[in-house]
């Protein structure tokens, strides 16, 4: 899923193996253990413990905070309990944990996770949590328009927590090696990458192998950067339109002139992190805290304007994370006071340095913690604006993203392009039908 | 005439028969007691047996059913869906991207399972000549079974997936071009095929070399004796005389390469554009990708089938080599 954080995709371990090769080993099994019907079980006013379940965010560190913040919590006649989810499998081990009423009452999780759980009947709509938000003056401190892709015909699914946003970065000493300005459109990013790939540079680093995404977001930032996108403004698929058709030609150049790395296509997220650290890569689109992923404190590795489009678009993709509750829960009182709290304690995580994400509250983006950092202030002044998500050019959220986000579709039209061995239009034809293929289910 | 045509009760006790009749169609002595205690222990065996049967039925059985409901319904993790029959099987018949998924999989089981036999096989009859730190070079040769399936995909893939890895500069200095391993479809295909190999031929090292220690040196002996060569003493005996051994293996090998998913997945991902997606692997993307349960459960069906399929032929082969 594209909302993880790329530091919980790059550190693979043997525990996150074991996960992966058990669920491809027993998909029968799994898939079975998935059978029965819809919990529907809780939501009284009675008090017990709120089951918070959390994923793996950034560091250790994270978590450590984050659970004592859950555990910190007493109210409603209730107290919570904290549980860490790994990324791996992480649907199957909410949808299994579900279907046996054994899931949390509250939860992060999946940027549209909210939205799918919602159509099988699981969430609990959060109205009353937004309500609280206004009555306690957080709803107004919220960044523009990050609650409302939440906001469904049924109630809000979810309420945000943070962003997960894609700027650009760049290298300054590749730069200055190749004696190039750094990119202000396509037309500055081309010649730019032509003259860094002379000095042995990779003029925009991007990769799309096995469990790196970043590609995959690209090819859609790209896209809305020249005022197109996969939907269409009332959430229809609007996947050959003249636009998208223009940016994936320019993309396809890019791979032609070898401005984007021939391997790439095979890139995990190791590799690509290497090339920015090795000093390989010169431009590319990224995570928040690339130098401290990568490695470079140098201070060489600094955050790029957003690049305008040939008709003067510019875009950024957003993905904006949320916290949800869903029905299966001793209380939903409970749950709706623990949501509630636990909004009000997010700054800590920002003030504590521990957030690979933009905040979705502008007090936090205005601590010194915070600002200390220019290329977060960069983010939030020069992208944040500009942000857009999955669902552009339309603005609603639903389950169909999720199957956009991490399905097959989307990741093998990113690896056609990335090799070249195409042209738009087919690529974008041979997207369109696996995204139809999928959602039509 | 009873004392000549019927043995008297305490005789019938001695030699084992029922008393009663003596006539036609009963029990020949012996026979009646050995099928009552037949019957006790079909009783005895079917008590023990039970609980086992109990738990295999919860264990396979009932996920098994559960995985048939899910393959012939449109619903997802949670919610089993609407019947829709075979419609999830059609679909996933219908589709390319499950036919060219069937083809790398047998391709991938086929110079697995062969490939892997082939290199164990000359690596057991190097082992069973006498070479300098013997000891040594079995310990290094059983480390690609040994080491986490993670941290050998790792190491290969820093070893192949850059231009800058060390096998394609080593290409690049013999002045060979820059081979991408991981990047071209073709040459990811056979990169993923090699691993595999590597991975499993010390499995089968080690199930040929127990066979091969089962050979009476002797036998060879006597072949040289009569004049055979060493080609002709490996084709007409030590291939006939672990023949048994290599279909269990090539049945436990074909099962590894159709459920291999990390060897794929680790590696590849499945990729570069769709070129090493196998079977399994398209099951777990249809599932926990797509969110389409039903189809990614039909794949997962067809491969048991067809695996139950081979398994079944191997079976034979083995049962036709152990009368042989």
């Amino acid at each position: 899923m594209s909302t993880k954080p790329s530091i919980a995709s790059s550190a693979f371990s043997r525990r996150g193996f074991l996960g992966f090769a058990a669920a491809a080993a027993s998909v029968p099994l799994l898939a079975a253990c998935g059978g029965g019907s819809a919990s529907q079980g809780g939501g009284g006013s009675a008090g017990g413990t709120i089951k918070f379940w959390d994923m793996p965010w950034a560091t250790p560190a994270y978590n450590e905070t984050a659970k004592k913040i859950a555990e910190g919590f007493s109210g409603a006649n209730s107290k919570a309990s904290y549980q860490l989810i790994q990324w791996n499998n992480f649907y199957q081990t909410f949808s299994s944990a579900i279907a046996s009423k054994t899931g949390p009452a509250v939860s992060t999780g999946g940027g549209f996770q909210a939205f799918q759980f919602e159509q099988q009947g699981q969430i609990a709509y959060a109205d009353k949590v937004i309500e609280a938000l206004k009555k306690n003056g957080q709803f107004d401190d919220f960044l523009p328009g990050v609650v409302e892709p939440f906001k469904t015909a049924k109630g809000y699914v979810a309420v945000p927590w943070q962003l997960d946003i894609r700027p650009l970065w760049y290298r300054k000493s590749l730069f200055e090696k190749a004696g190039v300005d750094v990119p202000k459109d396509w037309a500055t990013l081309l010649e730019a990458g032509k003259k860094l790939k002379s000095v042995g540079a990779v003029g925009f680093a991007t990769g799309s192998g096995a469990g790196n995404n970043i590609g995959n977001h690209l090819m859609i930032m790209m896209m809305l950067n020249n005022g197109g996108g996969v939907f269409s403004k009332d959430g229809q698929l609007d996947v050959m339109n003249d636009r998208n058709v223009e940016a994936i030609e320019f993309m396809l150049e890019l791979v032609s002139n070898g401005i984007i790395d021939p391997a790439a296509v095979s890139y995990t997220t190791d590799n690509l992190n290497a090339q920015w650290k090795d000093g390989k890569a010169a431009y590319g689109m990224l995570t928040l805290g690339v130098p401290a992923r990568v490695g470079d404190t140098s201070g060489d590795i600094v955050v790029a304007s957003p690049i305008a489009g040939p008709h003067g678009d510019k875009a950024a993709l957003i993905f904006p994370n949320n916290i949800m509750m869903y029905t299966n829960t001793p209380s939903q009182e409970a749950s709706e006071a623990f949501l509630v709290y636990y909004m009000g304690q997010l700054k800590e995580l920002w003030k504590q340095k521990l957030m690979n994400a933009l905040p979705v509250f502008k007090s936090i983006t205005e601590m010194p913690e915070f600002t200390s950092d220019p290329n977060n202030v960069k983010i939030v002044k020069e992208y944040v604006p500009i942000a857009k998500t999955f669902a552009s050019q339309g603005t609603a959220l639903s389950a169909d993203l999720a199957a956009l986000d991490g399905g097959q579709a989307l990741n093998q039209f990113t690896q056609t392009v990335l090799t070249g061995k195409t042209d738009a239009k087919s690529a974008l034809q041979a997207f369109e039908s696996g995204l139809k293929s999928i959602l039509k289910k | 005439m009873s004392s000549t045509t019927a043995p008297s009760g305490l005789a019938r006790a001695r030699r084992g028969l029922a008393p009663g009749g003596s006539g036609g169609g009963s029990p020949q002595p012996g026979q009646n007691r050995k099928s009552k205690l037949s019957a006790q222990t079909s009783r005895t065996f079917f008590w023990l047996l039970l609980p086992s049967v109990v738990l295999l039925v919860l264990i396979h059985g009932y996920p098994l059913f559960q995985a048939g409901v899910q393959a012939t319904h449109n619903g997802n993790l949670i919610q089993t869906g609407d019947f829709v029959g075979i419609e999830n099987f059609q679909s996933v018949l219908a589709s390319p991207a499950f036919w060219k998924a069937a083809q790398f999989t047998l391709l991938f089981t086929i110079v697995g399972v062969f490939g892997s036999w082939a290199v164990g096989l000359g690596l057991a009859l190097l082992l069973r000549t006498k070479i300098p730190a013997g000891g040594t070079f079995k310990v290094l040769l059983l480390l690609p079974w040994v080491v986490p399936i993670v941290v050998s995909s790792t190491a290969w893939n820093w070893l192949v997936a850059t231009p800058d890895s060390l096998v394609p500069s080593l290409y690049r200095n013999l002045g060979l071009g820059t081979p991408l391993f991981l990047a071209d479809p073709t040459l990811a295909a056979v990169t993923v095929m090699i691993f595999k190999v590597w991975v499993s031929f010390p499995f089968m090292m080690m199930m040929i070399s127990a066979a091969l220690a089962s050979v009476d040196s002797t036998v060879y002996e006597a072949a040289s004796m009569d004049g055979a060569t060493r080609f002709q003493q490996f084709s007409q005996i030590t291939l006939p005389l672990i023949a048994r051994s290599t279909y269990i293996s090539w049945i436990l090998m074909t099962i590894f390469c159709v459920n291999d998913f990390p060897t794929i997945y680790l590696l590849t991902g499945g990729g570069p554009v769709d070129a090493t997606t196998s079977l399994v692997v398209l099951a777990y993307r249809t599932v926990f990708q797509d969110f389409t349960t039903g189809p990614g459960v039909a794949i997962a069906f067809l491969m048991t089938m067809t695996l139950v399929v081979i398994s079944v032929l191997l079976y034979r082969q083995i049962r036709k080599s152990s009368v042989e």
